[in-house]
């Protein structure tokens, strides 16, 4: 992330020597998920909004749905874009400016689950074809880092896309014309993205910012409904071997069955 | 809450009366105005404002615990929780006769290590200058770093030090309090350092409380 800090030594030593003896400093299960905690509907104004707190990451993410061009080779397809953004509140190390190349990278690793997942049903969001479509923009924003926003952005965007009302356009003499009512958006699944970190030779899932300063290397896996893997980013220097990966995956499919459940609840009855 | 002693916000006025304006407040004609969020107090013929947040502001002899950022060739840069960088000279490691040449910093002292220094000269138009030649200072080779508000450092100590012998001696550790916020805790017993971290995070929670030592003692008691 665009977090500077310097992992005090004895902390590292500390996170180290706990992993070793199978424990994490916050007494986590080495698998196991910080709590989530998922408000919706808190930005009154957008189409779709969620806040959610991933121990104590929080990140909202606000849904914005308008006509607008296609891409000019998917003509007949909906447009959706995700973008990230650290605010300096966040962290004391955060600064305004244009992103750096990590918080580009969470922006794409977030985008990626979602759009290679085919959660929202693009096909759908044809106004006229080639003419114009609908887009869906998901804008992320971290209010407090405390490691793993891939995650926290991941479910905000996707609990607001899951709770957000869509207006209605017909195609008219002059262009889109908006038309009365709403209607959730068109999903198909529900991607789930599960970040991983390598610190010397254990794999943990859900990094906190203190093992996120430590780790060798991290996998973000991202599986839909059914449990397939749909998306993967992998970051740091370290590198993974066969068999962590398959760690990896069984852990990233494990995780997300829970996680979905939570995902889920926010849906209105 | 006494009405010596306030809740105030900044622009609020303290007080009128014929006192001088310590620690964060203004003096206007005869206002004396708070400049920060905190607990007004008048002592001694001064109003001043126990800020009950924000950063750490150097002060000349606060001891401090800095975790190394960078080194240049004459000195090392130590984060100290504050908007300034601690400056420690090569000089005070190395000795008078230290030679940028023939020295290499990183060999005694390296980025993420945790040193108990004190502040040896420090105004707001430079950074501060630390020193580890005295007693009880240097490097930190054990315990864990607890990071809390340096506005509750004063609460954390307490009287003549009453809070924090009494945490040491109930949970069996030693603690080195820096000014800045920063608590290095080390204890050769896991569950010890577990109970001295939880006591401190409660002092920081409740740092506005009465008789704050004997909730600690309690709840460290309940513990046991």
């Amino acid at each position: 992330m665009t977090v500077f800090t310097t992992m005090d030594e004895l902390k590292r030593n500390r996170i180290m020597d706990l992993l070793q003896e199978g424990k994490r400093i916050d007494g986590r299960a080495l698998d196991e998920y910080r709590s989530i905690t998922i408000d919706t509907g808190v930005v009154p104004k957008a189409n779709g909004s969620a806040r959610v707190r991933l121990g104590d990451s929080e990140v909202i993410c606000g849904i914005k749905i308008q006509p607008d061009r296609p891409f000019s080779d998917v003509g007949e397809k909906g447009i959706f874009i995700c973008t990230a953004e650290l605010l300096p509140l966040s962290h004391p190390t955060v600064e305004t400016g244009p992103p750096n190349e990590s918080v580009i990278e969470l922006a794409r690793v977030v985008d990626r689950g979602i759009r290679e997942s085919h959660m929202i049903d693009l096909t759908q969001l044809v106004i006229k074809k080639d003419e114009s479509v609908v887009g869906v923009f998901a804008d992320n924003v971290v209010l407090d880092y405390d490691g793993n926003l891939f995650d926290a952005c991941s479910y905000a965007a996707t609990s607001a896309i899951l709770t957000a009302q869509m207006p209605r356009w017909e195609y008219g003499d002059n262009g889109p014309e908006l038309q009365e009512g709403l209607e959730p958006l068109p999903t198909t699944t529900l991607p789930v993205s599960v970040t991983m970190a390598k610190i010397g030779s254990h794999i943990i899932a859900d990094p906190n910012s203190d093992e996120w300063d430590c780790m060798d290397a991290r996998i973000t896996i991202t599986t839909n409904s059914e449990g397939n893997i749909c998306a993967l980013q992998k970051g740091g220097k370290g590198g993974f071997t066969v068999d962590e990966l398959a760690t990896c995956g069984e852990i990233a499919i494990n995780s997300s069955n829970k996680i979905r459940d939570i995902l889920q609840a926010v849906v209105p009855k | 809450m006494s009405e010596k002693r306030k809740h105030v916000i900044p622009g609020d006025v303290v007080t009128t009366g014929p006192y001088r304006a310590d620690q964060n407040t203004v003096l206007d004609g005869r206002l004396i105005i708070s400049t920060t969020v905190g607990v007004s107090e008048i002592a001694d013929g001064a109003v001043r404002v126990i800020p009950l947040t924000g950063m750490y502001m150097p002060r000349i002899d606060d001891m401090v615990v800095g975790k190394v950022t960078t080194h240049t060739s004459l000195a090392w840069e130590l984060d100290i929780n504050s908007c300034y960088v601690g400056f420690l000279p090569a000089t005070d490691v190395f000795g008078r006769d230290f030679s940028a040449r023939s020295d290499e910093l990183n060999t005694r002292l390296k980025r993420g290590d945790l040193v108990a220094a004190r502040i040896a000269n420090s105004d707001r138009s430079r950074d501060p200058l630390l020193t580890i030649v005295d007693r009880d200072l240097g490097k930190i080779d054990s315990g864990e770093l607890i990071e809390i508000s340096s506005s509750k450092i004063p609460r954390l100590i307490g009287k003549r030090g009453t809070m924090i012998q009494m945490i040491e001696s109930q949970t069996d550790s030693m603690i080195t309090v820096g000014q800045n916020g920063w608590v290095v805790a080390s204890s050769e017993d896991s569950n010890g350092l577990i109970k001295a971290k939880k006591a401190i995070r409660m002092v920081e929670r409740m740092a506005h409380m009465h008789n704050l030592t004997d909730k600690v003692r309690k709840m460290l008691e309940a513990e046991k």
